[in-house]
This record gives structure tokens, C-alpha cells and sequence, in this order.
């Protein structure tokens, strides 16, 4: 009886693994792909479903152009999961072959060596030519000068703003070259406690506190965020003008009064408060734009971030990154000469959530749709000019996390002067930009 | 616990589209089921959900048979064998998974494995937790020895003493392992994450996840897939605690 028993669980158990492995044998494995020449490549990206679909049409649409060069389009959800995979993935020697990230992530791959640099491919093409892209992408993404990975978008913080709340408090829309105080003057008229309970309900502006969002009025100011932008080895935030600027972002909560209160950020956010119509005016990139085309309660648009003293701006950009250790690298250029060409490029743009990198199809319909919102989109192309580059070190990411601790601190808890705030990040972040030098 | 899933269910019954709600609501004006069609369309739910039963069909009886032979056979080794297997089994306990996940991804990937279930389904293999293990240990350690010597004396080998006397006395550490085991493999994400690549294969944590990025004003419809993967959870919960209520009933009112 007892041999039985044991006959029945060894046969579970062989069953289970017989029947997964046979799962598993009919198609390739991730990044194993590669393995084979001529075999399918594996293009990791991230995003929402509709940013999902949006790579599924655009490798239906090569699929179809190319017959006999698969894709396989490997889903991530989010950033994080992205990173999770693609740690996994060069660790365990099976990298997808193509993958898209952002300038701020791809240093850590980019020092290890573990990216193909793809300068000298873009330098053969018959498709694609370097004077087709925005040159703040692609020199985001160089190394040492090389260019290592091909910029897929660009985008740049902006303001979106609610005409009907600016209409109701007849307060005069946001001009092309308005300045940071200007901006503050109208936040403060927005800023309302509509019923009286002595509570604010209607805030001004809504902003986040974070590297990425104070950046762009640091260099506005004429001030620098760290000492050398190819080889940084600490912010420079302690000192005027850089300083000034600080100053000025965190009075926001505690001098002018116009921003929600940590617990209220906490409990509904920036996109939300705004969609509600209890934000007059928003920081966000292009990302926004799709969720607030589900808005039929008001009208709104978009403007250019308020000078300080100059033009500036921060950039937002992904790119397609190759592995150096994938074995398709001419499949993949291939897909990649498709995918950044006007046919794919159209294809993600429609999406309505990024801004193309390549010049023609950013400055089409395709992106500028004129029946869609906002109406004064342009804003996203003509502040490309004065927009720049974080300092992509191998330890950004890092960097950025404890930088936004102490910018939250310094917003909301603990009011101190922009000089104190410089120092404190300067501190918190010194180690960091020493072990990216290493 | 019943009121985050209160807000679940009526939160998925907002219409679509539109701004998210500023605090949760009892009963949505207009509710709808729309977001469940749209859930459904947006990934392919219904196929994750097969995906995730198979996985969980598999690993959840494998769980069982492995952890409760392990542990009988652990009441038969000397004491001193066991209290060192026991030690070992708690260290084991204290090793953090994301320490052995390269690791076992070197593995997969050189078997060729990587992208299939067997990842999945492979810690069923050691019992998925050394505290299963130790589970049935304690438990049958707790049952008389006189039982298994006249099981020995009618002639009944050690299969038939663990089979057919030792579980049919454990039942209710059977029901709680196999309900651990299935929330285990039913909410892993990591695993399907780092392992599968094909997305017809994905489980549903995963497309969870995907429906967790829409925009705001489809919130609702994310809500809507929480549900769906909530359902088997709180039904297996349901289902599972009649057997402890009858335990404990039975123990306390009827004197047993």
C-alpha cells in the first residue's frame, strides 16, 4: 500500500514539472532569446495600458513591415518593477535585449559597461540622422561623449491651469514670459476658504517637493545645482543664487500660504485636487495630460514654468537602451531605426502622454492634435530650447531619494532658510555622489 | 477588515472616467459595473486568473504532501536529529528570499526554465516554508504513540501511518497550511515578475499591477480587478473557518 502512496506523490511531482517545462520549451526564454541568431528580440518597457498598447501596435506595425523579425514586448508596470526585472535580468546573464529607461536610471547601467553604445550605429544609418532628434535628448545620454542609448521622448515640466477658477477670481491667465512672483501674486488670489469654515479648500498651486521640481527655478535664478555637470561631486545649493531659489520654494507652503499642507498633499495629490478643481495651477509634465482630457467640469491649458530670471527648464526623457550582451544587436537596431522613425513615432505619440524625441513628428499633428486639449501645447516644443539635463551619476537615483526627503522637511515641517536647506542636501548627499566616483 | 473591502466593492461601481472622488463613498452615484468590462479589456484578466489557478492548483497540494511527509518523518527520526532539523529549519526561516533571488534565477535560466510555471511552482517542492515543515512536525509530535504502534502491529508501513492515520488527525493544520500556501502563490508577485516575460503567461498579481498604473479617473476599474483577485481569497478564508468554528465548538460546548 505504502508503494503506492510513494508512486502517487513522485508522479505529482513529475507530472507538475513535466507539464511547466513543456510550458516552457516551446518558446524562448527572456534575454535567452538572444541565444539564437536571427531569433526573436525582447523589448522591456514600462507604463500605463495605454502606453502598453501603444508599443503593442508599434511592434504589430513592425512585424508587419519586417515579416520573420519578432519582437517580444515584455511588460512592466512601473519603475520600480522595471528596475526589479532589469536587476534581475544583467545579474543572472539574461538581460532583455532592448530596453527603455529614463536618463535619471540609466547611468548605473551605463558605468557598469553593460549598455552597447549606439553612436556608431546611429553614425551608419540610412533611416535615422543625429539633426533628427532634440540634441537635449541625445546628450542626455552620452557617456564619456559617446552616445549610448537613443532618446524615444522629451518633455519638460509645465503649469497647467484651470481657466474657470482664474475667470471667477478675474485673475489675468498666465503670459508667455511670467515670472515667479507673478505666479505667486495669482496663487494667492486662488488660495480660498469657499465655505467659510475658516479651512482653505481652494489652493493656488500644487507642486511636489522634490529635486526634480525645484531644479529648473534653481537655474532660473541663474544659480547651479552642483559643481560640475559632467562629473559632479556635490550640490551647490548653499549659496546664492541657487540658495535664493530654495528659499523661494518652500515659502510657498510657509510664507505665501498657497499650497496644500502635507497631510492634505498625503490624502489627495496634485493631479487629483486639480482634476477636482480645487488646484488653480499644477506642476506636471506632459504624463498629466492624458488623465486631465478626462475633465468636462472646466476648461483648462497649459503655460511655461515662471522665470525667475531667465528661461529654464528640467528635462523628462526615456530612451531604448541596448544590452551589450544580447546577440541580436543588428535585429534590434533594426527594430530601433523603425521605432524612432516617423511610422513608430507617430505610433507612441498618439498616445497623447510623452513627446516625441524625433523634431518632425513632435512638430506634427500627430503630437500637436488641434482637437485635442490643452490648446496651447506648442508650450512643450518651445520650452525644449532652455530646458537641462540632472546629472545623471551612477548613483542619481540615490541621490534624488534622500534630496526629496529633506526638501519635504524643509517645505513642510520645518521652516528653515534656503542656505540651511542647500547645506542639509549637500550634506545628505555628499556620499553619495563619492561612490558614483569611484 | 471588512470596511477596506466595503470600499473596494463600492468603489469599483463608480463610473469610469470620471475624477477620482475626494473621499470614499458608500454607494456611488450611477453605479455600474463598467469598470468590470473595462478591467477585463484592459488586460487579460481572465486569462491571468486561469494562470494563477494553475499555479495554485499545483503548488498548493504539493505544499501539503510535502510538509506534512516531511514532517512525520521528522517524528521518527531520534530526538536529537529532530531538535538540529528544527534548528536548521529556523535558520532557514530567517533568510531573507530577495538574498536568494539571483540566485535561484541563475538557476531557472541555465535549466531553460525561465519563463514557464516551474519557477512558480518549484518552492512547493521544499514544502514553500520551513514553518509548514515544523507545522505538521508539532502536530504529530502531539499525537499519541500508541495510535502508530498498533498501526505497526496490523502491519502498516510508514507511508500508510502518515497517510491514512497521522493526516486524517491533523485535518485542521491541513486546512491551514493548504490556505497559507494558497494566499502565498495567489498574492506572489515578485516570482511571476521576475520570471515570466510573456504576457499571456502572467498571473494576476501582475496584471494587477498594470491596471494600478491607469489614470486616476480609472481607478475604478483597478478597484474592480481588486475585487476579482480578492474573491477566491475571502472565499477560501469563508470556507476555511467552519472548520475551526466546528473545532472549536465541538471542543467547548460538547465536551469533547
Amino acid at each position: 500500500m505504502h508503494r503506492r502512496s510513494k508512486l502517487v506523490v513522485a508522479l505529482v511531482v513529475a507530472c507538475a514539472l513535466a507539464l511547466f517545462a513543456s510550458c516552457g520549451t516551446a518558446t524562448t526564454t527572456p534575454g535567452g532569446a538572444s541565444a539564437e541568431a536571427g531569433a526573436s528580440i525582447d523589448l522591456l518597457v514600462f507604463g500605463s495600458p495605454e502606453e502598453i498598447k501603444a508599443y503593442r501596435s508599434l511592434i504589430g506595425s513592425y512585424e508587419d513591415h519586417n515579416p520573420g523579425s519578432p519582437v517580444r514586448l515584455v511588460e512592466a508596470s512601473d519603475r520600480a518593477d522595471l528596475l526589479t526585472r532589469l536587476g534581475t535580468g544583467f545579474s543572472g546573464g539574461a538581460p532583455p535585449d532592448l530596453f527603455l529607461i529614463s536618463y535619471r536610471l540609466f547611468g548605473q547601467f551605463a558605468s557598469r559597461g553593460a549598455l552597447e553604445p549606439l553612436g556608431p550605429r546611429l553614425h551608419s544609418s540610412k533611416v535615422l540622422e543625429e539633426s533628427d532628434f532634440f540634441p537635449i535628448a541625445l546628450d542626455a545620454f552620452r557617456r564619456d561623449g559617446e552616445l549610448v542609448c537613443m532618446p524615444q521622448n522629451v518633455s519638460s515640466l509645465v503649469v497647467y491651469y484651470n481657466k474657470d477658477l482664474f475667470a471667477e477670481a478675474g485673475v489675468e491667465l498666465p503670459s508667455e514670459d511670467w515670472t515667479w512672483d507673478e505666479m505667486v501674486t495669482k496663487a494667492k488670489r486662488l488660495t480660498k476658504d469657499t465655505d467659510g469654515d475658516g479651512k482653505t479648500d481652494q489652493f493656488g498651486l500644487g507642486v511636489e517637493p522634490s529635486v526634480v521640481r525645484v531644479a529648473p527655478f534653481v537655474w532660473s535664478n541663474g544659480g547651479e545645482l552642483v559643481d560640475d555637470p559632467t562629473r559632479p561631486t556635490r550640490f551647490t545649493l548653499d549659496a546664492p543664487p541657487s540658495s535664493a531659489a530654495l528659499q523661494d520654494f518652500t515659502d510657498l507652503y510657509f510664507v505665501d500660504k498657497v499650497i496644500p499642507d502635507e497631510t492634505s498633499f498625503e490624502s489627495e495629490d496634485n493631479e487629483t485636487r486639480f482634476t477636482n478643481g480645487r488646484a488653480a495651477m499644477v506642476m506636471q509634465s506632459r504624463r498629466s495630460t492624458s488623465l486631465f482630457r478626462s475633465i468636462n467640469a472646466f476648461d483648462w491649458d497649459v503655460a511655461a514654468l515662471p522665470l525667475m530670471k531667465k528661461p529654464a527648464g528640467v528635462l523628462h526623457s526615456d530612451a531604448y537602451c541596448l544590452a551589450k550582451s544580447s546577440r541580436n544587436h543588428d535585429a534590434a537596431w533594426r527594430f530601433l531605426e523603425f521605432a524612432l522613425g516617423p511610422q513608430g513615432a507617430t505610433i507612441v505619440a498618439r498616445s497623447g502622454r510623452t513627446v516625441p524625441s524625433l523634431i518632425s513628428i513632435a512638430s506634427s499633428d500627430a503630437f500637436l492634435d488641434p482637437n485635442a486639449k490643452p490648446a496651447n501645447s506648442r508650450v512643450f516644443l518651445d520650452t525644449i530650447p532652455t530646458i537641462r539635463a540632472l546629472p545623471a551619476v551612477s548613483t542619481w537615483p540615490e541621490i534624488e531619494d534622500a534630496a526629496d526627503v529633506e526638501i519635504e522637511v524643509a517645505l513642510w515641517r520645518t521652516p528653515m532658510t534656503g542656505t540651511q536647506l542647500g547645506k542639509r542636501l549637500d550634506d545628505t548627499s555628499r556620499p553619495l555622489f563619492e561612490r558614483a566616483r569611484r | 477588515m471588512v470596511l477596506p473591502l466595503v470600499f473596494m466593492v463600492t468603489g469599483s461601481l463608480r463610473p469610469p472616467g470620471q475624477p477620482p472622488s475626494r473621499t470614499p463613498e458608500l454607494l456611488p452615484q450611477n453605479a455600474t459595473v463598467a469598470s468590470y468590462d473595462l478591467a477585463f479589456e484592459t488586460v487579460d484578466l481572465a486569462r491571468q486568473i486561469v494562470n494563477s489557478l494553475i499555479v495554485a492548483g499545483i503548488a498548493v497540494p504539493l505544499t501539503v504532501i510535502v510538509a506534512s511527509s516531511a514532517g512525520f518523518a521528522m517524528t521518527r527520526l531520534s530526538r536529537r536529529v529532530a531538535t538540529l532539523l528544527q534548528a536548521a529549519s529556523l535558520l532557514a526561516l530567517m533568510v531573507p528570499a530577495t538574498a536568494l533571488l539571483v540566485g535561484r534565477f541563475t538557476i531557472f535560466r541555465t535549466l531553460h526554465l525561465t519563463n514557464t510555471f516551474v519557477p512558480l511552482v518549484a518552492p512547493a517542492l521544499i514544502a514553500m516554508s520551513p514553518f509548514y515543515v515544523l507545522l505538521y512536525y508539532w502536530s504529530f509530535r502531539r499525537l499519541p504513540g500508541e495510535l502508530f504502534d498498533a498501526a505497526r502491529l496490523e502491519g502498516m508501513g510508514l507511508t500508510g501511518m502518515w497517510f491514512r492515520v497521522a493526516m486524517p488527525l491533523v485535518r485542521p493544520i491541513t486546512v491551514a497550511v493548504a490556505v497559507l500556501a494558497f494566499v502565498l502563490t495567489w498574492n506572489d508577485f515578485l516570482d511571476p515578475l521576475i520570471y515570466l516575460s510573456d504576457a499571456d503567461r502572467f498571473t494576476l498579481p501582475l496584471g494587477l499591477r498594470l491596471l494600478a498604473q491607469l489614470d486616476r479617473s480609472n481607478q475604478p476599474v483597478f478597484l474592480a480587478g481588486a475585487v476579482v483577485a480578492t474573491l477566491p481569497v475571502v472565499g477560501a478564508f469563508l470556507y476555511v473557518q467552519r472548520f475551526f468554528l466546528g473545532e472549536s465548538r465541538g471542543a467547548g460546548w460538547l465536551g469533547r
